[in-house]
């Protein structure tokens, strides 16, 4: 009841109808758009290629997935986990930190590439790097 | 005196002379065949392909679009047995035999495949037995090459690909002694002989290997001499090589007409040319066809002279059956089917020559120029045909449009197109002027010129990025500016509508883009910083540390422009742009891939506020007209660009999906009394119109909070407030102080929010 209620006072006001609405509308839920066949099929093929160490294979899948689902944090992620097996530390903070810009309201999301990064920083030798990352990945909760 | 004994020597030393030298040409000839021969044969031209078109459930495609695709791949209307390479359809479906094709990633076999269409988007992708397949990949289209000097083009084919019935009709037809003589054939060469003794001119009479040796090894003249030389060859060849090599490599390297530019050799190509198949699926008629145009493809060329073309293969197919390679029924059948050729536009080295300039000079920082023209390597790239082809057709009309009303005469205006997608830096489309056929100077790669306005973003992006001392509202005079540095002259910068407009909103300066105040907030914050930003977005470019840097003094290309904006239009993270996905060898093994890299160049939260405000231009300032063509929801963000005396007329733009940056003016400089908004943002609206684009909603970052304000007093506004707007802020940078027009109750009301909201977040979460 009261979350109705506060709902309704954050309704304070809304802007004239026609006047300008400078803040871009929300961000459509990732989870409702994972349903996709392809994007399934090609997260499955992906999978099967890294645990057969055919990690080129799996990152272009991913590619593919992302052409189709650009704003899917998890194909992000996904495509960070192989860059770790690849070795590519650099390409695991980048492609975590944009899985984190589309991961919306899921921190599970967000602890996990935390910890990616944390795991790429480890293996570059930056034991600072990774703490304060791991400890990122805490507060996710 | 009569020496009989010396005689003799003479003699000897004669006949032992002309022996060496003849076995030295002997030896000679039989050198360059055998090293010619077994050596590389044939240089391959790298080729060059589209991004395969992938269909799967829930992709936003019309139906006529796929059609489109598949009738550019020379997929034929209606069911044909036993061959892929075709389409059915009704209004809901479409049914499509996909031909097999060896992607990057390995083979995909020839399937059936039934699509179901609900509305512009794809329902379901089914099997032959109706199950639901999570997508299909059609074939990329091939979009040009990059050939050997003499533009020489074909596909290899082994001899056993071949249909026989086609190795029959042309031995019938060109060589009825092939399998028996032994290079030359002395019936032919009497034949020849007596049409040369009749005035009919040296002709006729050669063998395949003949002709062979005369492609492959020698000119064109036509002299005894050189006719003997062919026939040693060709004695030679047959001497190293059976009858079954010399009969492949004849296949392969007949020349068998012209598209354009391009010479199509061998009969692997001249199918797929012609037929749009390949030869294991040529029929009776079509090889005969193929086996008329030997004699002169020009002049039975079937596009130009189909009557002739007609003629010459009956003929053929007359000659077939009366040797025997085929039935009565056979030739019945075949004399009565039509030409069957495939017409569609000539494509030249390429149709479109901008795009794969570009993708050329990428494969030259990894690939040798010579591989690249003989080694026959496989080249997947991210060109979009949808999306090139409305690029080139909206770019050709505007032009011609804008031209009539134009008091210049020739050359006209000129323009340039460079369109990605805005997520992945991988470039869809690529126009380098006008004329779109045309390979030649590419203005989306080589013409830098002044950017203008485009380069506004940076320095509203490099203030943005600093909370603590600039937000969308705070104030920025617009009023007279001169800016004084020692051995310069003064600069003073006026704006677009010869007026100064006081204290305006940051948001409102960029919105109007107003030189004034843009030109203040730029040398406040520093033309260095402003560089540094400048740089991290992707410009590698050096520039000049100069005031008049910050309005655009500065030459770019629209591509070098494309990579700048690709940074904001990924919130932040750079990506290089590319034109290449992969790279295999001739018979598919993969060399190279260009993977997807990104670099967090900013913080989410400047992106964030920097394309709100790119939004404000687009719904309330300098680009506004776009309206015209995409409707508000689409939220794009752009931005527009004139410089000076309006000789370059810019838009910078991206929706939810693409990127596109437009470029018209003069090539010789000249004003050409256009603007950004005038010129370069209606083709732009008409391109991306074309395109069904995707709104552009950016996640909100945890650092961005929206406030209500008051756009009058640029103070915090509420309900009470007429023509509030929301606005983002960087979190604790919105203005404390309540506008005027805010109300009492409503302070009381905004604390009972605070409090409800963090109490929403200890409870949810969030």
């Amino acid at each position: 009841m009261l979350a109705v209620a506060v709902a309704s006072c954050a309704t304070v006001r809304q802007p004239e109808p026609g006047a300008p609405i400078p803040v871009p509308a929300p961000l459509p839920e990732p989870a409702a758009r994972t349903e996709n066949l392809a994007i399934a099929g090609l997260v499955d093929g992906a999978r099967a290629d890294a645990a057969a160490g055919r990690l080129a294979n799996a990152a272009a899948s991913l590619e593919r997935a992302l052409r189709i689902e650009p704003r899917n944090p998890r194909l992000w992620q996904e495509l960070a986990r192989v860059r770790l097996k690849q070795g590519d530390y650099a390409q695991v903070e980048s492609t975590a930190a944009r899985s984190n810009s589309w991961a919306g309201s899921d921190n599970a999301l967000r602890a996990e590439n935390w910890r990616l990064i944390a795991h790429a920083r480890d293996a570059r030798g930056d034991a600072e790097g990774a703490k304060a990352a791991l400890e990122a990945a805490e507060r996710q909760r | 005196m009569f020496d009989r004994a010396k005689f003799w020597r003479y003699i000897r030393y004669t006949v032992l002379s002309v022996a060496l030298l003849a076995s030295g040409f002997t030896f000679y000839l039989d050198f360059r065949v055998r090293s010619e021969f077994e050596g590389r044969r044939f240089a391959l031209p790298a080729r060059i392909y589209a991004r395969p078109l992938e269909l799967h459930a829930g992709l936003r495609i019309a139906q006529i679009d796929v059609v489109r695709e598949l009738q550019e791949a020379g997929y034929g209307q209606g069911p044909r047995e036993g061959e892929p390479g075709w389409f059915a359809n009704d209004n809901d479906w479409l049914e499509v035999a996909v031909r097999p094709f060896v992607f990057w990633d390995g083979m995909q076999p020839a399937k059936r495949v039934r699509v179901a269409f609900d509305g512009g988007a794809i329902k379901a992708v089914q099997d032959a037995e109706g199950r639901d397949l999570p997508f299909v990949r059609l074939e990329p289209l091939p979009i040009g090459g990059i050939y050997p000097a003499n533009n020489e083009d074909r596909v290899l084919v082994r001899l056993s690909e071949v249909p026989k019935q086609m190795v029959q009709v042309l031995i019938a037809n060109e060589d009825r002694n092939f399998y028996a003589h032994h290079g030359f054939d002395l019936r032919g060469i009497a034949r020849a002989a007596f049409s040369f003794l009749r005035g009919h001119g040296l002709q006729g009479g050669s063998t395949l290997t003949q002709q062979l040796v005369k492609n492959f090894f020698l000119t064109p003249e036509r002299t005894i001499s050189r006719k003997v030389t062919e026939l040693f060859m060709a004695v030679l060849l047959e001497m190293h090589y059976d009858k079954d090599e010399i009969l492949e490599t004849y296949l392969n390297e007949i020349y068998l007409g012209q598209d354009r530019d391009r010479a199509i050799h061998g009969v692997g190509l001249a199918s797929l040319f012609y037929f749009g198949k390949t030869v294991e699926h040529l029929t009776l008629a079509e090889s005969a066809l193929l086996v008329g145009m030997v004699k002169g493809p020009t002049f039975y060329d079937p596009f130009r002279n189909p009557e002739r073309a007609l003629e010459r293969r009956n003929l053929v197919l007359r000659e077939t059956k009366d040797r025997g390679f085929a039935t009565m029924e056979q030739y019945a059948q075949a004399r009565a089917a039509s030409l069957g050729v495939n017409q569609k536009a000539a494509m030249g080295t390429s149709p479109h020559p901008g795009f794969l300039d570009l993708v050329h000079r990428q494969l030259r920082r990894d690939y040798d120029e010579t591989d690249l023209r003989s080694e026959g390597l496989r080249v997947f790239t991210t060109l979009d045909p949808r999306v090139q082809s409305a690029a080139e057709r909206v770019l050709e009309r505007k032009l011609a449009q804008f031209d009539k009303g134009k008091i210049f005469g020739e050359p006209g205006l000129e323009g340039a197109v460079v369109i990605t997608d805005s997520q992945s830096g991988e470039v869809q489309a690529l126009v380098g002027g006008r004329d779109v056929r045309f390979r030649g100077f590419n203005r989306a790669l080589d013409a830098a010129r002044p950017v203008g306005s485009l380069l506004k973003p940076a320095i509203y992006l490099t203030a943005l990025a600093d909370p603590a001392h600039y937000t969308l509202v705070t104030p920025v005079d617009d009023g007279p500016f001169v800016w004084k540095s020692r051995g310069a002259p003064d600069w003073e910068p006026t704006n677009y509508d010869k007026t100064f407009h006081g204290a305006v909103p940051l948001r409102m300066a960029l919105a109007h883009s107003y030189n004034a105040a843009t030109a203040r907030l730029g040398t406040d914050i520093g033309v260095e910083k402003v560089l540094a930003t400048i740089k991290r977005l992707g410009i590698e470019r050096e520039m000049q540390p100069f005031a008049s840097t910050l309005l655009g003094a500065v030459d770019l290309s629209p591509l070098e422009v494309a990579q700048m904006y690709q940074t904001i239009a990924s919130g932040g993270f750079r990506t290089p742009l590319r034109a290449i996905r992969e790279v295999t060898t001739q018979d598919g093994r993969p060399l190279r891939r260009y993977a997807l890299a990104v670099e967090q160049a900013f913080p989410p939260e400047p992106m964030y506020l920097i394309t709100a405000a790119m939004q404000g231009v687009v719904r309330e300032g300098t680009a506004q007209s776009l309206r015209n063509w995409l409707p508000p929801e689409t939220a794009v963000a752009g931005k527009t660009g004139t410089t000076t005396e309006q000789r370059d007329a810019w838009f910078a733009g991206f929706t939810g999906d693409r990127l596109g940056i437009v470029w018209i003016g003069y090539d010789d400089n000249r004003a050409a009394r256009l603007s950004g908004a005038g010129a370069a943002l209606p083709v732009w609206g008409e391109m991306m119109a074309a395109l069904n684009p995707e709104p552009l909603a950016l996640p909100k970052p945890d650092g961005i909070e929206n406030v209500l304000i008051d756009p009058e007093s640029g103070l915090r506004a509420d309900f009470a407030c007429p023509g509030a707007v929301e606005l983002p802020f960087a979190q604790g940078s919105a203005p404390v102080e309540r506008a005027p027009c805010a109300s009492a109750l409503g302070a009381a009301v905004e604390g009972v929010k605070q409090q409800a909201k963090s109490w929403m977040q200890r409870l949810f979460g969030r």
